[in-house]
């Protein structure tokens, strides 16, 4: 599904800084990855990278086999409109348009039939249980929800990928959760590769597979076996490897 | 949701974001289309007002027009990098490139049809009192009457429809798309401070003050000449005082640790810094713009009195005639003048006098010469100081002010006399265009017999009483003012006239100077306001650290009061060098009205200030809760 070639990521400037070096990993059709490091270790600018928001200094991204460095603008424009989609910490809605009419956004830049944008709204609202409020502006809600409503966003079109940068960041722990359990039934249901980068434990623990990065280099990788608790705690065990303690890495980002 | 309907909605429920760029729209299209309504009135149109005017207006119709599209494409390009995020947000939903110009494209064409129809209807409610100002400015006999502009209802409409499809096209084509990570990064990316050197800071003070020398030095017609040079030298010194020198001033207090250190000072200056590229050219264009402003209204102004000035001055009657030996219809001249002052019922007490011409330089030529009691007792009458010479000395005359001190003094003998001016007065109690000279009596007495005489009929009184107007016209319709043999003057009629060309210009200088300096407030309202995000979020932040309300409002007030007044008091200096030339030039003191003009400006941008303070305070302290 993605396949990540050899990519390095240097910011020019003054000192020009490696933000990222020589990474190189595959996810599998259907697998759900979750990417953690510590602060400054490259994990947002990675994403950022396979979400072709930001161009590689060197090495290519495949996803489902196409190079998509190499693709012209309007390509870009309908790859991401039908094949990818986003989620954000801070979930970036617009807020001059309704719930309802941020979750169709995707669908209504491709053209599609208004008919079958509410059809499939009403669908995934369902799912998410955020039908009570499709018709509230971005402000009138609360951050569980709002967070919601751009999963809804990210899933309408059913891409084949899903992006999440640090979902649960502004989140409460019960909100979170339910956050973490939809993509993971998501996930489960849909076969949406899903790939989420994130400070919190808790979180990554959602993921079957655990990549780490430190200084933009690979670190490491662990597994989920069937146990999510077990997993939590390789997860912390693999996090005070990875620098100093446990309790060093805050689960909101600030 | 249709890609339309999108469109549609982004604007309309986000009223507050393109309120500014409506606003500013839609008030370019009312001044336009005010002019307009002027422009096509039946009155004006219809060849009852010189074609002068008609071809002025016209003219600055479309410098309005031309104005109007560059203002309209600034404001439109600022209000657009306000909004990268979101632009950034949506190409992240897979907007292609093509679908966001159409969207940009889509909301143009929404918001300028909206400021059209608002500019116009605006337009409309205001004609009445615009009609009426420009009645009263432009002295037009019969009354400027509301009419419905139908004509320039269709030609702004016309207009500015192109107008918004060409920028709108222009605009999308130039909205780069750029990387996707610099649109979402946005406003958060880190801006450079910008680098001042010494030398190019220090070529401020030189340009400037050379161009303020040289215009100060000018006298005469030099002003014409030194014009674009000076001009130039200003503008780029201008530029670089914005772009250098005010860096540079930053930077040196930044370093100065007693003093950046020193309570809000940090907040201020370090913002300052880093906004100052942004700024400083806002600021040039703003200072530039509103110089000339400043000169347009100034100099119209100035003009405007010194000619009126100059008639009046010339000419302190009711009515003069003066008739030469050779008028053989005196008498029934002065009946009809008589008949009309009666008919019109104006007081005015009749004296007249005998000027008389002597043979100069053996025949060459020759110069009216009288005697101070002659000259006295017309001053007198008409109440303008007396002449008081001392033994065997000689006056000259002159009835304009302009070429005062430019008039050589010509030493002569008339009838074998020597007559040498010691000094020259400007006076227009003589009623006569050409320089005269009074000599004490006894020197007139020795003068023997005149080469020729002219009869003076003056008839004083005050000058604004009422029916002068209309006996003036009676008088200049019934009796030819300039012949060979006479000539018959009725100074309020002719001032009056004078107002009504020169009102013309000054009110289209007027209306185009107005028009700059508001367009030049909005430029900075614009600067204002993109950093409204930035600054709610800093504040919001630092108020986590403890600060208090009246610390918020002085840093603020600060940083305020420098975007208003920095170009402003630039320009302000600018137009006080400009206008003191202008004095210069026509040798008359403008100070009056140079203070009028400029403390208007700066009593408007204060308010202005005080407006802009006041909302931009509130929507900070509203972030901060």
């Amino acid at each position: 599904m993605l396949n990540v070639n050899q990519i390095s990521k240097i910011y020019e400037g003054k000192i020009a800084y490696k933000a990222l070096s020589d990474i190189h990993f595959t996810i599998e059709d259907g697998e759900f990855v979750g990417i953690m490091g510590p602060s400054g270790s490259g994990k947002t600018t990675l994403l950022n990278l396979i979400a072709t928001i930001d161009e590689p200094t060197s090495g290519q991204i495949l996803i489902n086999g196409q190079n998509i460095n190499q693709m012209k603008k309007n390509e870009l424009a309908r790859f991401r409109r039908r094949e990818l989609g986003f989620i954000f910490q801070d979930f970036n809605l617009l807020h001059t348009l309704t719930v309802q009419e941020n979750i169709v956004l995707p669908l209504t830049l491709d053209g599609s039939k208004v008919s079958e944008m509410k059809q499939k709204a009403a669908a995934i609202a369902e799912k998410l249980g955020i039908t009570s409020i499709m018709d509230k502006r971005t402000y009138e809600i609360s951050g569980g929800q709002a967070q919601r409503t751009a999963i809804a966003r990210a899933m309408i079109h059913s891409p084949k990928m899903l992006l999440a940068d640090e979902p649960t960041g502004n989140l409460d722990s019960k909100s979170a959760r339910d956050v973490m359990e939809m993509l993971e039934n998501i996930n489960r249901e849909q076969q949406t590769t899903m790939m989420l980068v994130t400070h919190d434990p808790v979180a990554a623990s959602y993921c079957s597979r655990v990549i780490f990065i430190r200084d933009g280099q690979l670190y490491s990788e662990i597994h989920r076996g069937d146990n999510r608790q077990a997993f939590f705690q390789k997860i912390i065990d693999t996090l005070s490897l990875l620098g100093g303690h446990s309790n060093d890495i805050s689960s909101i980002r600030l | 949701m249709t890609f339309r309907q999108f469109a549609y909605n982004n604007v309309a429920r986000n009223k507050r974001l393109y309120a500014a760029y409506f606003l500013s729209s839609m008030f370019t299209v009312m001044v336009f289309f005010t002019f307009a309504i002027f422009a096509y009135h039946p009155l004006l149109a219809g060849g009852q007002i010189n074609h002068n005017v008609q071809g002025g207006m016209s003219t600055a119709k479309w410098m309005i027009y031309v104005f109007s599209f560059f203002f309209v494409l600034y404001s439109m390009s600022s209000f657009l990098k306000t909004r990268k995020r979101e632009f950034g947000l949506l190409m992240m939903q897979g907007m292609s490139p093509g679908q966001l110009r159409q969207m940009v494209f889509l909301e143009n064409i929404i918001i300028g049809f909206a400021a059209t129809l608002g500019g116009i209807v605006l337009g409309l409610v205001f004609a009445k009192a615009i009609l009426l100002a420009g009645e009263h400015i432009l002295v037009i006999e019969g009354s400027l009457d509301f009419y419905f502009p139908t004509r320039a209802i269709l030609v702004t409409c016309l207009a500015f429809f192109i107008l918004f499809v060409l920028i709108s096209l222009f605009i999308s084509s130039v909205l780069r798309s750029g990387k996707l990570i610099d649109l979402i990064k946005g406003s958060q990316q880190a801006r450079s401070e910008p680098k001042a050197s010494l030398v190019l800071s220090l070529l401020v003070l030189v340009l400037i003050g050379t161009g303020y020398t040289l215009s100060l030095l000018a006298r005469g017609s030099d002003a014409f000449i030194l014009l674009v040079p000076v001009s130039i030298i200003v503008s780029i010194g201008s530029y670089l005082l914005f772009t250098q020198l005010s860096v540079y001033i930053i930077r040196t207090l930044k370093s100065k640790e007693s003093f950046f250190w020193n309570r809000t000072n940090m907040l201020l200056l370090s913002d300052l810094s880093y906004r100052m590229k942004d700024n400083a050219r806002t600021f040039f264009l703003v200072c530039i713009v509103s110089t000339v402003s400043f000169c347009a209204i100034g100099s119209l102004y100035g003009l405007q009195t010194v000619v009126t000035r100059n008639v009046a001055l010339s000419n302190p009657y009711v009515i003069s005639f003066v008739s030469q030996s050779s008028d053989t219809d005196r008498s029934n001249t002065m009946a009809t003048i008589n008949q009309i002052l009666n008919k019109h019922d104006l007081q005015a007490a009749r004296t007249e006098q005998v000027l008389t011409e002597y043979n100069m330089e053996n025949d060459k030529y020759t110069q009216l010469i009288i005697s101070v009691s002659m000259y006295n007792q017309l001053a007198a009458l008409s109440k303008r100081p007396l002449i008081q010479l001392a033994t065997g000395e000689t006056v000259a005359i002159n009835p304009y002010s302009l070429e005062l001190d430019r008039l050589k003094l010509p030493s002569a003998t008339a009838n074998g006399i020597a007559v040498k001016p010691d000094r020259l007065i400007q006076s227009g109690v003589l009623t006569v265009d050409e320089v005269t000279f009074v000599v004490p009596d006894d020197i007139y007495d020795r003068l023997g017999q005149p080469a020729g005489q002219r009869q003076l009929y003056v008839w004083a009184g005050d000058q604004e009483q009422t029916g002068i107007l209309a006996a003036g016209k009676e008088i200049y319709s019934e009796l030819k003012p300039s012949t060979k043999s006479h000539r018959i003057t009725v100074p309020a009629y002719d001032v009056n006239q004078e107002l009504g060309s020169y009102g013309a210009i000054l009110f289209i200088g007027l209306f185009i100077g107005i028009v700059f300096f508001v367009s030049a407030g909005s430029f900075l309202y614009f600067r204002l306001y993109s950093d409204l995000d930035e600054d709610k979020q800093k504040f919001h932040s630092i108020a986590k650290l403890g600060l208090t309300i009246p610390e918020l409002n002085r840093v603020l007030n600060r940083q305020i009061i420098l975007l208003f007044f920095a170009p402003i008091v630039v320009a302000l200096l600018h137009g006080a060098v400009a206008l003191t030339t202008l004095a210069n030039m026509f040798q008359v003191s403008l100070f009056k009205e140079s203070l009028t003009v400029l403390g208007i400006f700066f009593l408007i941008q204060l308010i202005y200030f005080l407006i802009v303070r006041f909302f931009y305070i509130k929507q900070v302290r509203s972030a901060i809760r």
